[in-house]
């Protein structure tokens, strides 16, 4: 604990390095705009602004990134007051009770709970993060290629099970994923594999068209389609003061959702978005006036709030300790730690201490920063959400075909990203999850490399994935996340059955 | 929604099947460890499973909600966009990226969202300084140069 704390020092001297806290700044600023975007969430903004970061060191990128994540939890809460929309998927909770809210007069106290819901949880998250990644890493310094082959299939899998939506569609996306991971030379044998003949295609496709394509250009693709001219409800900052009332009915929330929040964080797969709705339900199962909720509950604004932002934060550990993200955001970020050299797993945190560590100390600065930004400055950004989205969109698109070419100096890759914006915008359409897609691209050299070296050191024998206790275990979670689904599946026809048998018996009797 | 259920399946069983078909005469196995054909194999089989999954799963279930497709305007602003954004893949080489992007900016802005000249013209201005402060003066990127030579 010590040595955390002590590091943990080190890591505040790292953070507060002029230009690492103008980045830090700058990051959550883009991270609080890009959610108060609607149709732009916070892995998509993150995709579009990682070819900036080859021109600052791996420290500060990587903290303005993780700001732009954790600032997008914020930033969501704006448009979903204000106007009813939800700036990014983990506040569509925030939009049922704090626009009600809103247009009651009560703007100002819905979007202070929630930068102090946010606020508080952020904290707690990121102190709780501080203790849980060193000796995290240090279990996973254990674990040869069968343990990281089944840690990494569980992070696709688990995203199926756990997150929201059809789990089979979810599972079928990740596996396109790995069929785009595929192309290219095999990283073992050499030979090429999909190519189609195409040499720009050996070197097998990167994870930022992908990114840029599917996240970025198909998101303003979709908010494209209808005009986004809205009249946000105005609010001042004498507004903006919380209540004695208010405080006592939101404390506990804020507390239970933060809590709920950053254990669904842990979870691969889970992330904000179920966190946030997670919550807002628990609270209303907890709460005194549970018809208030769908009407303007504060209490709920803070439960669903305080929840994404320690979701958000939660999220980075499996990501910093084993090197294996849980949710499109840290993907794109542990993609950002790839393109700038660093090799992520547990050595992450001892061949790297300092990135970690300024990492960890900046979501501090980042919170505080954030706090202000969204109390005293909150009728400041409200203001910028009268700029109408048409004007930023054609932005948005320039800056992704700009940054697409940056990363390679190549057309080909700008037409890679334009044609997964194509098949993003398609998926958008057809209710496809694309997060998984994305984690498998960056999870897909992983699963396969370890899979192949320890079917290598077994000669070909299963048995290695159940030698040791470990990977048994990891076994049993990615069956039992496999199964999950179903189990539900089954759960869900047996109650309709008994439903429609016990309509059937009423109709009769009457 | 069941029709774009049964489309995605369709999709991903003919992509699964074309996985196994380009790496089919790759080698499965190679002496003691798996070949470059082993995991190409596996998700081609997954992909194939799953897809037919969903289609059975689609097929047995009632009709839905339709696909949110657009309305007519919002539809011709996608396909406009989205016709503007490969021609700029296309002009790029001849008339440099940079132009290229304000010209399409200027497109996207004017006839595809009908907004105001003026505005349009400062948005197109703050994007083009923008690109071209972080991407040429900072991180001094070489973008292809055409016929106007920037």
């Amino acid at each position: 604990m010590i040595d955390a704390l002590a590091s943990l020092g080190q890591g505040f001297q790292v953070a507060l390095a002029p230009m690492n806290l103008m980045f830090i700044f700058i990051g959550v600023c883009l991270g609080q705009l890009i959610g108060a975007l609607p149709g732009l969430g916070p892995s998509a903004g993150m995709a579009l602004l990682l070819p900036i970061t080859f021109g600052i060191p791996p420290v500060t990128a990587i903290m303005m990134l993780a700001g732009i994540m954790y600032g997008g939890m914020y930033g969501g809460t704006l448009t979903s007051v204000l106007v009813n929309v939800p700036g990014e998927a983990a506040s569509v909770m925030t939009a049922v009770d704090g626009h009600k809210l809103a247009k009651k007069g009560r703007a100002g106290a819905a979007l202070s709970v929630s930068a102090i819901g946010s606020f508080l949880a952020g904290i707690g998250a990121v102190t709780a993060l501080v203790f849980v990644t060193p000796p995290l890493a240090e279990f996973a310094l254990s674990f040869s290629s069968p343990e990281y082959f089944l840690l990494a299939t569980l992070g696709i899998t688990a995203t199926a099970s756990i997150g929201s939506g059809s789990p089979l569609k979810a599972i079928l996306m990740a596996v396109f994923g790995l069929m785009i991971a595929l192309i290219g030379t095999d990283p073992i044998l050499g030979s090429s594999r999909l190519t189609f003949g195409v040499t720009e295609l050996l070197d097998g496709i990167d994870f930022l068209p992908v990114a840029i394509g599917i996240f970025g250009v198909a998101e303003v693709l979709a908010s494209l389609e209808r005009s986004y001219d809205s009249e946000p409800i105005k609010t001042r900052l004498r507004d903006m003061w919380l209540s004695a009332k208010d405080w006592a009915e939101c404390r506990v929330a804020i507390l239970r959702g933060g809590f709920l929040g950053f254990f669904i964080g842990l979870m691969p797969g889970a992330g904000p978005t179920v966190a946030s709705i997670l919550a807002y339900v628990t609270e209303k199962r907890f709460s005194k006036h549970p018809e208030r909720f769908g009407e303007g509950a504060l209490d709920g604004v803070a439960a669903a709030e305080s929840a994404n932002n320690s979701a958000a934060h939660g999220a980075l550990i499996p990501m910093l300790a084993l090197g294996i993200p849980g949710s499109a955001s840290t993907a794109v970020l542990l993609a950002a730690l790839v393109l700038q050299g660093i090799r992520p797993g547990p050595t992450l945190l001892v061949e790297q201490a300092d990135l970690v560590w300024g990492l960890i100390a900046s979501m501090f600065v980042g919170n505080i920063i954030l706090l202000i930004l969204n109390l005293p400055l909150a009728p400041v950004f409200a203001a910028l959400l009268r700029i109408p989205y048409e004007y930023l969109a054609p932005g948005i698109l320039v800056i992704s075909l700009v940054g697409a070419y940056a990363t390679t100096l190549s057309l080909f890759n700008v037409g890679l990203t334009l044609f997964f914006g194509m098949v993003g915008y398609l998926m958008i359409k057809a209710d496809l999850p694309r997060a998984p897609v994305v984690l498998a691209v960056v999870l897909a050299q992983l699963m396969e490399s370890s899979l192949r070296q320890s079917l290598m050191l077994s000669e070909g024998s299963l048995v290695i994935f159940v030698q040791r206790p470990l990977s048994a275990i990891l076994l049993l979670l990615v069956i039992g996340s496999l199964l999950l689904p179903l189990l539900n599946m089954l759960t869900r026809r047996r109650v309709a059955r008994r439903n429609r048998r016990e309509g059937s018996i009423s109709i009769a009797t009457k | 929604m069941k029709t774009a259920d049964i489309v995605s399946a369709v999709v991903m069983l003919v992509l699964s099947g074309v996985v196994f078909a380009t790496t089919r005469d790759l080698p499965y196995w190679a002496d003691f460890a798996p070949g470059s054909a082993f995991a190409p194999f596996w998700v081609a089989a997954t992909g194939a499973v799953l897809s037919i999954a969903l289609l059975v799963s689609a097929l047995r279930r009632p009709a839905g909600p339709p696909v949110d497709w657009p309305d007519r305007t919002g539809f011709q602003r996608v396909i406009l966009t989205a016709g503007g954004l490969w021609a700029v893949i296309v002009a790029a080489p001849f008339l440099g990226l940079v132009a290229t992007a304000v010209l399409f900016m200027l497109f996207l802005l004017l006839v595809v969202e009908r907004r105001r000249l003026l505005p349009s013209l400062f948005t197109t201005a703050v994007t083009t300084a923008l690109v071209y402060g972080v991407f040429v003066a900072w991180l001094g990127i070489a973008f292809p140069k055409g016929l106007l030579g920037v």
